[in-house]
């Protein structure tokens, strides 16, 4: 072991926390894995843990697991520390300890002693289950994934997640390239897929009010976005997500930036969430996408 | 050489709820062995060396007592009353199932008179010149009585008999420390999860009655660990203080110790022989054979309303170990 190993041993771990149900997390990794070997850096803070995927350049997801999110949480760490893993390893990982009949807290600490993630069910003396997951210094972080609204009010509109999921998929027949427009007058937000065929997707804001939550536009906006990575924001959607059927929040930014946020429910399955506060039960899905003319 | 029974209404009902299913989760063929005192159901007991399981596959050995499935049990052939063949276990099993419908209808279902026949019969199938060897189920309906012809390969040589004895009378060695699995269908589920993490399980069995299972790749290292199981043969206390030592570093040392074996296997093998759990036994035991030789996977049946094991029945599965150097 070398010293600097050893000297690490005294110290405490940057972080120590604890979930008393994984499923909730598994469904909120997944979200965001794409193909089987994908990479993601995660990054540690006070605050809670957030997982970063980027694909292609031009589309970048984070997952915000909130401190609220675990049962127990010891952060020691100064400054956020930040690795890289294999998104698909700690997902089939976390999967093994959602096993049915496993209902055991699970802890997670990093670093180990060779700078791995650890993971390891606690509360049962007679049955153990643990994982320890390589990382490794990530990859740099494109930081260009820059967000700031086009002008004083922020263009936006909140669509049930279910409706927002169905029409992407219904887009993929024209495929290709997807212009999304909005406009104020009347309100309403357009999808237009313009390949083999061409298809419009409508939402009038005054037609329906159960269909746009809210809606925000003081100028008409429109750009065109790549299918395949419009389709990967809700592509993986959990069930969860589709059956709460919330709001998934799009906002077009300066330069055609699309920001999608939605709620995954990271409570227990079959837990009732009276008593329980409903921001803890939530860790927040955030999608960037560029526009198809600057990412290529 | 002959065979001819009427099935047992018990000895049916096991076959058809518990061991076909099983038997048929584990692999397409089957041997059935029948001896004048047992018959059986084996999977893979003809590797290439013949005396433990090969890289081809978990070794599956299903025993009966020829009176627990069969009355009127009959065999004879000029190599010591024993015959074998290969049959296809689905067929089987379908075979078995119409067999049984037809029979519930049957006025005098439940009467011995009405029993299911098996039998060994030679037959000339159409459009075929030569005669073929077939399974024949005889059952007697309402209106109506069934015949139906289950295909076998030929009977096995002398040879492949003497081998497939030789393979079983091998397997008698148990291993010395046999640790109880209290839960089947969660180590499947484990197991089915673990299935994505890595191709090859280390399973270890100590003396203290801990089963550990782990996969190791070069990105990540998965394991369970099972404490404080019922254990059956050799046992040893466990070291004082060493509960807040890690899985792996406990069972490292237990092996050192040399009151621990472990042994590498193939995940595919583990979760075929997990399917045995179709057979729904009533206690499963892992152990590792002398020398690491194979692991051990040993089903046990109480007689039904006590907790004394039935000795008419006799289900264990041997996984073949790998060679971590290979």
């Amino acid at each position: 072991m070398s010293s600097s190993t050893s000297a690490r041993d005294d110290e405490a771990p940057d972080l120590v926390c604890q979930i008393d149900c994984v499923h909730g997390m598994v469904d909120a990794l997944s979200c965001v894995r794409w193909k089987r070997h994908q990479d993601a850096v995660l990054e540690l803070s006070e605050h809670g843990i957030v997982l970063i995927v980027e694909e292609s350049g031009c589309l970048q997801a984070k997952v915000y697991l909130k401190r609220e999110l675990f049962m127990e949480y010891e952060y020691a760490a100064e400054g956020r520390p930040r690795f890289g893993l294999s998104l698909g390893l700690l997902v089939d990982c976390l999967n093994t300890f959602s096993a049915p009949g496993h209902s055991s807290p699970v802890e997670i600490r990093y670093p180990g002693p060779d700078m791995q993630l650890l993971l390891k069910s606690v509360g049962s003396p007679d049955s153990c289950m643990y994982a320890e997951i390589r990382t490794r210094i990530p990859d740099t972080i494109s930081w260009d994934y820059h967000f700031e609204h086009a002008g004083n009010t922020p263009v936006t509109f909140t669509v049930k997640s279910a409706v927002l999921k169905e029409s992407i998929e219904d887009l993929e027949w024209p495929g290709s390239s997807i212009q999304i427009q909005m406009q104020p007058d009347p309100p309403s937000v357009l999808f237009k897929g313009e390949g083999h065929g061409d298809l419009q997707i409508e939402f009038p804001y005054y037609a329906n009010t159960d269909l746009l939550i809210a809606f925000q536009c003081d100028h008409e906006t429109s750009y065109r976005y790549k299918y395949k990575f419009l389709r990967a924001t809700t592509s993986n959607f959990p069930n969860s997500i589709v059956k709460e059927n919330r709001g998934s929040k799009v906002t077009i930014g300066r330069g055609g930036m699309l920001k999608i946020q939605h709620l995954v429910s990271v409570a227990r399955p079959g837990c009732k969430v009276l008593g329980w506060d409903l921001k803890r039960a939530q860790s927040i899905f955030l999608l960037l996408l560029k526009q198809q003319s600057t990412a290529w | 050489m002959k065979f001819k029974a009427f099935f047992t209404d018990d000895g049916i009902a096991l076959l058809d709820k518990r061991f076909l299913p099983a038997m048929d989760k584990v692999g397409r063929l089957c041997h059935v062995y029948l001896t004048p005192t047992h018959a059986m159901l084996l999977h893979n007991l003809l590797g290439p060396t013949g005396t433990g399981p090969d890289g081809g596959g978990p070794q599956c050995v299903a025993q009966f007592a020829k009176d627990l499935l069969f009355r009127e049990y009959s065999v004879s052939s000029r190599n010591g009353n024993r015959v074998a063949f290969a049959v296809d276990v689905a067929l089987l099993h379908r075979a078995l199932r119409s067999a049984l419908a037809v029979h519930a209808q049957s006025p005098a279902a439940g009467d011995a008179s009405a029993a299911i026949q098996v039998k060994l019969v030679n037959k000339l199938p159409a459009g075929s010149r030569s005669a073929s060897p077939f399974l024949t189920f005889e059952t007697k309906g309402a209106r109506s009585a069934v015949v139906q012809d289950v295909p076998i390969s030929r009977p096995l040589s002398r040879s492949d008999v003497e081998r497939l004895q030789a393979a079983l009378d091998s397997a008698q060695e148990l291993p010395q420390t046999l640790v109880q699995v209290p839960d089947l269908p969660q180590l499947q589920s484990l197991v089915d999860r673990l299935k994505n993490v890595g191709d090859l399980l280390t399973v270890a069995v100590t003396q203290y009655g801990d089963l550990h299972l782990h996969v190791a790749t070069s990105l990540v290292t998965v394991g369970s660990e099972f404490r404080k199981l019922r254990i059956l043969g050799v046992r040893a206390t466990a070291p004082v203080g060493d509960q807040n030592l890690s899985a792996s570093t406990r069972t490292n040392m237990a092996i050192e110790r040399g009151e621990a074996l472990s042994v590498q296997v193939n995940m595919k093998h583990l979760a075929k022989s997990l399917q045995c759990h179709l057979a729904k036994p009533d206690c499963t035991f892992y152990g590792i054979s002398p020398g690491g030789a194979c692991l051990t996977v040993i089903f046990q049946y109480f007689i039904p309303g006590t907790r004394l094991t039935d000795k008419s029945i006799s289900f264990y599965c041997r996984l073949p170990v790998l060679d971590p150097g290979s």
